[in-house]
């Protein structure tokens, strides 16, 4: 992984209080209760938890797709609520089911995305090449997106959230309904990214993905952050805290943190 | 504005790339200008009928099957598609003005309009309706329905942004065929019974239709032609002004 900047620096990412309240006409749903967070520069970040946790809410409101109901939240040391058009200069967004423009090519995307990014044409151009060469969609550069597999078009959308050299990425879940094989492709190309200096921010619903990726985790549960740290001190706090005689998996941890136990194979929730 | 062109021209090749979206805008109109002038054609004889100028009855209904095209804009539908497969996000997601996003489909309906008014107006030059008002009126004639193709599409897109539903978005557009038989569409509004006369006059369709018709059966009459460009353009901008507002409130 790349070398990690120490937390004197501008943090990658910085959330403080991150709140997100939706009013429907019977009442007032609290889907971000209160979130604080802080990614180094050079990170690879995981954001795990249950389903309806608050994961992609929290993404979201980092990203500038939805309004902050309160707190603030900081991207490369761009204040996104304040400044969203400047945080948005400095991130690459990829989130949940590629969205791509399945009617465009490979390379007509890339082309778009870098023109929408202030590039020249002949930039867009050059900087669309490099990125069809890194992700290895060069053969299949001028198809209609609409015939790329799966894996392809999670690339391309990885692609197409690297045209203007962000300093942070966020992923959001980059990996569902992938394959293994394809899997294992995009935690390289990851990986790659990452060496050349990026911050990743990925959430996933695969703790593996997490433990094999990521230098720190946070787990989210009820729209709160629950635990947070790599992922061998949260391995080794549980061990210690529950007197276990083997190391436990991130999925112990997980289950442990969100409240829920294995019993006889399957996974239930249990009262905290 | 460079941003809207970037993304008008996406749009645009997206229209090339899906006719089979495109070519039932041509189509459908041009079936009821058949239908409407096989049906009363010979109620209002080119001679006795001093509101046909001399013309046939397909130039009258000329007007309404180009604002019919005009309001066949598939702009809405795709948004919905890109909001349903995330593709919008990952626009609202780069530094660019909200108003571009908008724009760009919009220019891009404007386009496709003056292309869809010129192929129904040719296809009525070889049927032989002529554009009284010359060369220049011809030019007006397919910029005014453009100009309404804009206004349209902006009003369905607002829909689209609002509930973000293809089925929603589909019904919205229905309405233009209330609109449409409000409006002195078979005869002249002083031939209306009153209501339907008053309901034309409310009617903002009415002024557009009735520019469209002079440029087509008259010499360039500036009184109508400008107020269906006033009309087309007001309602226009208030499109766009909503559109703006709820892609800067969209969450």
């Amino acid at each position: 992984m790349a070398k990690v900047q120490s937390s004197g620096a501008t943090a990658a990412v910085q959330a403080e209080g991150l709140v997100k309240h939706y009013a429907t006409k019977k009442e007032v749903i609290e889907a971000v209760r209160g979130v604080d967070l802080r990614v180094e520069t050079g990170e690879v970040f995981g954001f795990l938890g249950p389903n309806g946790a608050g994961k992609s809410t929290t993404v979201r409101m980092l990203t500038t797709l939805l309004s902050i109901t309160s707190g603030s939240a900081f991207v490369a040391g761009v204040d996104v609520a304040r400044d969203p058009d400047e945080a948005r200069r400095r991130m690459g967004v990829a989130l949940q089911e590629a969205g791509l423009d399945a009617r465009q090519t490979g390379r007509e995307l890339l082309v778009l995305q870098g023109r929408l990014f202030d590039m020249s044409p002949s930039d867009a151009s050059a900087r669309a090449d490099e990125l069809l060469a890194l992700v290895e969609l060069e053969e299949a550069a001028d198809r209609r997106i609409k015939g790329y597999s799966g894996g392809m078009k999670r690339r391309l959308d990885l692609a197409s959230a690297l045209v203007h050299e962000p300093d942070v990425l966020f992923l959001d879940e980059p990996t569902t309904g992938l394959d293994p094989a394809s899997r294992l492709t995009v935690w390289d190309e990851l990986r790659r990214i990452n060496t050349r200096g990026t911050t990743i921010f990925l959430t996933t619903q695969y703790l593996e993905e997490a433990d094999q990726l990521c230098d720190r985790i946070a787990i989210i549960d009820g729209g709160l952050i629950v635990r947070e740290g790599t992922p061998a001190q949260l391995k080794a706090e549980l061990r210690e805290r529950r007197g276990l005689a083997t190391d436990p998996t991130l999925d112990d941890v997980f289950l442990d943190a969100t409240g829920r136990t294995r019993v006889a194979g399957d996974v239930q929730e249990v009262s905290r | 504005m460079t941003q809207a062109w970037v993304l008008g021209q996406r749009a645009l090749r997206e229209a090339w790339r899906t006719p089979e979206a495109l070519l039932p805008t041509l189509f459908i109109p041009l079936f009821f200008l058949v239908v409407n002038v096989g049906q009363a054609a010979r109620i209002f004889p080119s001679k006795s009928t001093s509101f046909l100028h001399g013309q046939g009855y397909g130039a009258f209904q000329l007007p309404s099957s180009l604002l019919l095209a005009a309001s066949f804009g598939s702009a809405a539908l795709f948004l919905v598609e890109e909001i349903e497969g995330g593709y919008f996000d990952k626009l609202r997601a780069t530094p660019i003005p909200r108003t571009a996003i908008v724009l760009g489909r919009l220019i891009s309906e404007g386009v496709k309009g003056v292309f869809m008014a010129s192929a129904l107006v040719v296809l009525g030059l070889i049927f032989g309706i002529r554009i009284a008002s010359g060369p220049l009126g011809f030019v007006l004639l397919v910029g005014l329905a453009a100009l309404w193709a804009v206004v349209f599409s902006g009003f369905m897109q607002a829909i689209a942004l609002k509930t973000r539903s293809a089925a929603a978005t589909n019904s919205a557009g229905l309405i233009f065929f209330p609109l449409l038989f409000l409006t002195p569409n078979f005869v002249p509004r002083n031939l209306l019974t009153r209501p339907m006369e008053i309901a034309a006059t409310v009617n903002p369709v009415t002024y557009v239709m009735e520019a469209l018709r002079s440029l087509i059966l008259e010499d360039l009459v500036w009184s109508k032609i400008l107020y269906g460009f006033g009309v087309a353009t007001a309602l226009g901008v208030v499109m766009l002004a909503l559109n703006v507002r709820l892609i800067r409130h969209y969450d």
